[in-house]
């Protein structure tokens, strides 16, 4: 009887699973009952999106403001969106997927370049498709949108060498190795303190783009008592491990160095400018919003007319984070 | 009562047998019922999901996760168990891309890599049998230190620029893509490996009872080493045609394949404890886990949503497997 029990509990178990399942498509053939609709969701074009990932806060603000902009257009197209967690083979796979439903605009934010033949698939079947911030070689694709990291880089660079008079140490804090938004955002800044001979640069660590190495590279860093004016980090939260291990820090420079990070995608990190912890950060704009209008612009019949879109950076101070947390209402946390 | 206790108990065996052909059974029909209309005449009952494209699609993304899933079905019956899967491939897979952009041949570049994977699995399994160490531990450092070594290896930077030397593996024969007919082959020699050999009756020998196995005279050591360098072998046969899929190559890649092939393997029928479970129901298991992930795509399902539902099957697979031996 026990037996008869337990077994009888697995089967109610994945009856349940297909109740689940049920759940959900109830809740989708509702809508499409409803009267409010001119079509039903089913008939309605397909916009499909492979996102590299939907986890570090760059992503996820990224993805709310993609839905956001979904949102102006539910009676134009339907929006489907699938994560491939950073592994570049999971993406082909995603994308091989979408084909089988036909999509009429595939977007593609790729994990690497080994995406490269599974978009090239998606455009030799004739359907447009819009990369999102990282780019693949060739021209098989309809239309690239992304910020410039190099220009990034040299603003950076320049206002910093300016905040610092043209005279100065710079502590580098490295993005992981082997990327190119790190080398880019590198290269950029060195272009930019080159113009200046008072800048000194100090080569510090590949932080991986992740706050807790940084702060234990600064913490590390802070015991030689070797002087630094400033701290560039490639991304803002090792800006932000490497302020928190100046902060606790029993030996520091005298005068407080200035702190600049990239991405402004946060709160936190605006709420650190605006309480002078760190001193500015650099927008990476984020290209969704501009990809969903191109596809609803491809569905209306209206190619894009350049191969590249790069979208504009904000550089963001004390003055102006007010005024840039109300232009930017999806910051993640 | 539906059923007594009687009829479950003559049923039970069968479908723990099959237990991944059952799920796989009721994951189609269910795919049948819910997935997206085709429009497409080629396509079977008007459902996107029995159309030709689908079916290579899925067989593309099944070699990888299949091979690695054969391979550790061996090691599994033997009652090990391989973390450090995952890892080896992404070391190869940064080996294979490095040697032919720098012109190596093709097939000597294939030939090399299936011996090195083949020698790092008998190195792993030498290691377990020569210290008595538990397999877990000895491959759980081979996890880190292997991915440690593939970054040195790249110097941490991503290998492109591969020309189309290895891409044949991706184009269809007979409408099949050929690293689809590798899995198969894999399979069907795995299978026959275990079930028409010596070498096949001691795997299950050693897992089954290892003590009982070494007081029989079987050699349970180099059984041991046979079985991961089998899984080796696999993870390097995974790992070219990773390197076909994705023409490039990344320190980084494969992390957290072990733990698929682990699941494949359990979800197929094959019991952790070892001595239990064979190939044939471990592809079944990695179909069924591929045909779920398409399934969950083409049905819009959230990916998170997804996940968690993964989880939930694992546990029943396990479950029912168990089911009849508590009794």
């Amino acid at each position: 009887m026990k037996l008869g029990l337990l077994a009888m509990a697995a089967v109610a178990a994945v009856v349940l699973a297909g109740c689940g399942s049920d759940d959900k498509s109830a809740v989708t053939s509702s809508g499409s009952g409803g009267a409010t609709e001119a079509k039903s969701p089913d008939s309605l074009p397909l916009v499909a999106f492979a996102q590299a990932n939907s986890a570090d806060p760059w992503r996820q603000q990224f993805d709310a403001e993609t839905k956001e902009e979904v949102g102006k257009h539910t009676s134009e197209f339907r929006f489907e969106e699938q994560p491939a967690e950073d592994d570049a083979s999971k993406q082909i796979g995603v994308i091989e997927t979408f084909l089988v439903k036909s999509p009429k605009v595939l977007l593609v934010s790729p994990v690497t370049v080994a995406v490269q033949s599974a978009v090239e698939k998606a455009y030799d079947a004739k359907i447009p498709v819009i990369l999102l911030d990282r780019g693949i070689p060739g021209d098989k694709y309809t239309v690239h949108v992304g910020g410039d990291n190099v220009d990034i880089g040299r603003q950076a660079g320049e206002y910093i060498a300016k905040r610092l008079n043209g005279k100065g140490t710079v502590l580098m804090i490295q993005g992981l190795g082997g990327v190119d938004a790190a080398d880019d955002r590198r290269n950029g800044a060195m272009e930019s303190f080159k113009k200046y001979p008072g800048i000194k640069v100090i080569m510090g660590d590949d932080c991986k783009f992740q706050r807790l190495p940084a702060q234990n590279f600064m913490e590390t860093f802070l015991q030689k008592g070797q002087p630094f004016d400033a701290v560039y980090a490639h991304n803002d939260e090792m800006a932000i491990g490497a302020y928190q291990a100046y902060d606790h820090a029993a030996t520091k420079p005298k005068v407080k160095p200035i702190f600049v990070g990239i991405d402004g995608c946060q709160k936190e990190v605006v709420q650190m400018i605006k309480d002078g912890k760190l001193d500015a950060t650099f927008r990476y704009p984020d290209p969704g919003p501009k990809g969903i209008e191109i596809a609803a612009d491809i569905l209306k019949g209206k190619m894009p007319t350049d191969k590249k879109v790069v979208l504009p950076t904000v550089l963001v101070t004390k003055e102006t984070a007010d005024q840039y947390l109300k232009d930017n209402p999806n910051l993640a946390k | 009562m539906p059923f007594s206790a009687v009829t479950l108990r003559r049923w039970l065996p069968l479908i723990q047998k099959y237990q991944g052909l059952v799920g796989l059974v009721i994951l189609l029909a269910w795919a049948l019922w819910k997935s997206p209309h085709s429009e497409d005449s080629a396509a079977l009952f008007h459902s996107t999901y029995y159309t030709l494209a689908n079916l290579r699609n899925i067989l593309s993304q099944l070699a990888v996760p299949g091979i690695l899933a054969i391979g550790a079905t061996f090691v599994i019956l033997i009652g090990g168990i391989d973390l450090s899967a995952g890892s080896l491939l992404g070391l190869l897979n940064c080996i294979t891309a490095t040697w032919l952009v720098n012109g190596g041949s093709t097939p000597m570049t294939i030939a090399w890599v299936l011996f090195l994977g083949t020698l790092t699995g008998a190195i792993l399994g030498a290691i377990i049998s020569y210290t008595k160490l538990q397999p877990f531990v000895v491959t759980l450092a081979g996890m880190v230190s292997i991915r440690g070594i593939a970054f040195v290896y790249t110097n941490n930077a991503n290998i492109s620029g591969l020309h189309d030397q290895i891409a044949f593996f991706e184009s269809p024969w007979l409408g099949i893509p050929i690293a689809g007919w590798i899995l198969f082959a894999t399979t069907a020699v795995g299978a026959l490996v275990l079930s028409k050999t010596v070498f096949g009756r001691r795997v299950y020998a050693v897992g089954g009872n290892t003590d009982a196995a070494y007081y029989a005279g079987v050699p349970v050591s180099r059984v041991r080493i046979g079985a991961f360098a089998i899984n080796g072998l696999c993870i390097a046969i995974a790992a070219i045609l990773f390197t076909a899929r994705n023409s490039s190559a990344q320190p980084s890649a494969g992390m957290g394949y072990e733990l698929d092939a682990i699941t494949a393997a359990v979800v197929g029928g094959t019991a952790l404890v070892g001595g239990y479970g064979n190939v044939l129901g471990t592809f079944v298991g990695a179909l069924f886990i591929v045909c779920l992930n398409v399934f969950l795509i083409l049905d819009s399902v959230s990916y998170y949503v997804g996940q968690g539902w993964k989880g939930v099957i694992i546990l029943l697979a396990v479950y029912l497997q168990n089911l009849g031996r508590r009794v």
